[in-house]
């Protein structure tokens, strides 16, 4: 319940920015598919209506599964700097829109007051959705609906055009996003591993060496070392020398059940792993994540 | 101890050595790899521009259609079109000077193609017809490409300038010969916006 307050205020903070701005920039603009990965309808001013919204939603859930098209739809009112070409590409470049391998993103803009639209296609997508496809979806369907102002016509008939296209694309894989991702905590776990090997190791060459009593140096060092059954116990009978003075000494501790040939408390720094585990972004409930894809500059756009 | 003070001296003076021979490693394999990244940056901004080139013959022959009496502004773009195809320029050698002979060229073919796109507009038919429509927003589109590629292409460069000036790159920049790259200017007319008349 607090959550949901929560959310509902951030909403209302980033709708008053917005609001004030004079338009949403790719700033102020809330991303719902950070929050629920099954939410691609960007639909802050309420220009859609929610059964066109869920409707989209699916559609493109199922595209995301089945052939690996990320998409963002941002309906609007205003867009700041009226200009849905930079807007669209600003987003892109800031959420990583579409798999990072495939790089087969999908944005879709609407602007009903600024009377724009655009639709931008992800450097892997510009095959199956050339500028020409994409001006056609929208001289056929798209720009008949924004005429009558039928908002949810315009936006739900696009999209099952562009539905149409890249399923009818048989080289488009199903997705695979998590592979890379793998790797990289694999690689991760190795450098941590690595680290903890070497700190391990630092630790007990410290241990093997320690200050002279006599002559104050570091230069006490472990000259042979043996393990004594003695007493029913295992004692660990150490013979130290100091490189400086020549001073000598024999030692007797426990043996620590491990075995291992640490001597007089050794010191273990409180290691923390930095790095390696880091989960791709998204917050809140089940929050989706984007890909890392790119855009070139494709699609098409115009006014109303 | 004295034999073994000098075994000291000498294995510090052999790790600093095979240090600063990797050291060297790294970093003129950086220098290259940033070099690479520039020439794949640059051949992606030329496919973009021989890609407006390709469409230039469609569009002009789909005017012709349906505006027989604008033979001056369509040899106009097909005139640019010749010069600009004419000017392809590798990446080794892309002095500032060969760069703003490119942008001067393909950016006559950018006013041609404009003064083109403006004259359709006083022809309904050309206007409404789906193969027009079309045409023009693959050139939108691939101009959008050209804006988006020359900007990687700069920011490439900057990369690669960057590591060519600062210090250790630049000790090794002068030995193997890792010379400053130029970068797109910003265009004389993009400063000024567009001024729009009712």
């Amino acid at each position: 319940m607090l959550k949901r307050i929560l959310i509902f205020l951030i909403g209302l903070a980033c709708l008053a920015i917005g609001a004030k701005a004079g338009g949403w920039t790719p700033e102020t603009l809330p991303m719902v598919h950070l929050q629920d990965a099954r939410r691609y309808v960007c639909n802050p001013d309420g220009v859609l209506s929610q059964a066109a919204t869920d409707t989209v939603d699916a559609l493109l859930a199922s595209l995301e599964r089945d052939k690996g098209v990320e998409t963002v739809v941002v309906a609007v009112k205003h867009l700041e700097g009226d200009d849905p070409y930079t807007f669209g590409m600003e987003l892109a470049r800031k959420y990583g829109v579409g798999d990072a391998e495939q790089s087969t993103g999908l944005i879709v803009i609407l602007a009903t007051e600024d009377r724009s639209y655009q639709i931008l296609t992800g450097n892997g997508l510009e095959g199956t959705l050339p500028d020409a496809i994409c001006r056609r979806i929208q001289n056929r369907v798209m720009v008949p609906a924004l005429k009558r102002g039928d908002w949810d016509a315009a936006i739900v008939g696009t999209m099952q055009a562009v539905d149409g296209y890249v399923r009818g694309d048989p080289t488009l894989r199903a997705q695979y996003g998590e592979k890379s991702d793998w790797w990289g905590r694999l690689g991760g776990v190795v450098v941590t591993l690595f680290v903890l090997i070497l700190v391990a190791v630092v630790a007990s060459r410290a241990s093997a060496r320690r200050r002279c009593p006599r002559c104050h140096r570091l230069t006490l060092r472990l000259v042979c070392e043996e393990r004594i059954q003695q007493g029913g116990r295992t004692w660990l009978r150490r013979h130290w020398q100091c490189r400086h003075c020549k001073y000598e000494e024999t030692t007797a501790d426990r043996d620590p059940p491990g075995g291992g040939g640490l001597h007089h408390g050794t010191w273990w720094p409180p290691f923390i792993p930095g790095g390696g585990f880091g989960g791709r972004g998204g917050g809140g409930f089940s929050g989706g994540s984007f890909g890392g894809g790119s855009f070139g500059g494709g699609g098409s756009g115009g006014r109303f | 101890m004295k034999q073994t003070k000098t075994k000291i001296v000498l294995i510090c003076v052999a790790a600093v050595l095979l240090l600063l021979f990797f050291g060297a490693f790294s970093v003129y394999n950086g220098l290259v790899e940033k070099d690479e990244q520039v020439t794949n940056a640059w051949a992606n901004v030329q496919t973009q521009y021989q890609r407006r080139a390709d469409l230039v013959p469609n569009l002009v022959a789909t005017v012709k259609g349906y505006a027989q009496h604008e033979q001056a502004t369509l040899q106009g773009v097909v005139d640019a079109r010749a010069k600009a195809t004419q000017l392809t320029v590798s990446a080794e050698d892309l002095t500032p000077e060969r760069l703003s002979q490119i942008e001067a060229a393909q950016g006559e073919l950018s006013s041609a193609l404009g003064r083109l796109l403006l004259i359709s507009e006083q022809y309904p038919q050309l206007r409404a017809s789906e193969n027009f429509s079309e045409l023009q927003a693959q050139l939108e589109g691939t101009e959008n490409r050209i804006t988006e590629s020359r900007r990687l292409y700069n920011e490439a460069v900057r990369v690669y300038n960057l590591s060519v000036r600062r210090f250790p790159g630049n000790l090794f920049a002068g030995m193997f010969g890792f010379e400053r790259k130029a970068s797109f200017e910003a265009q004389p007319d993009a400063a000024t916006a567009p001024k729009v008349e009712f």
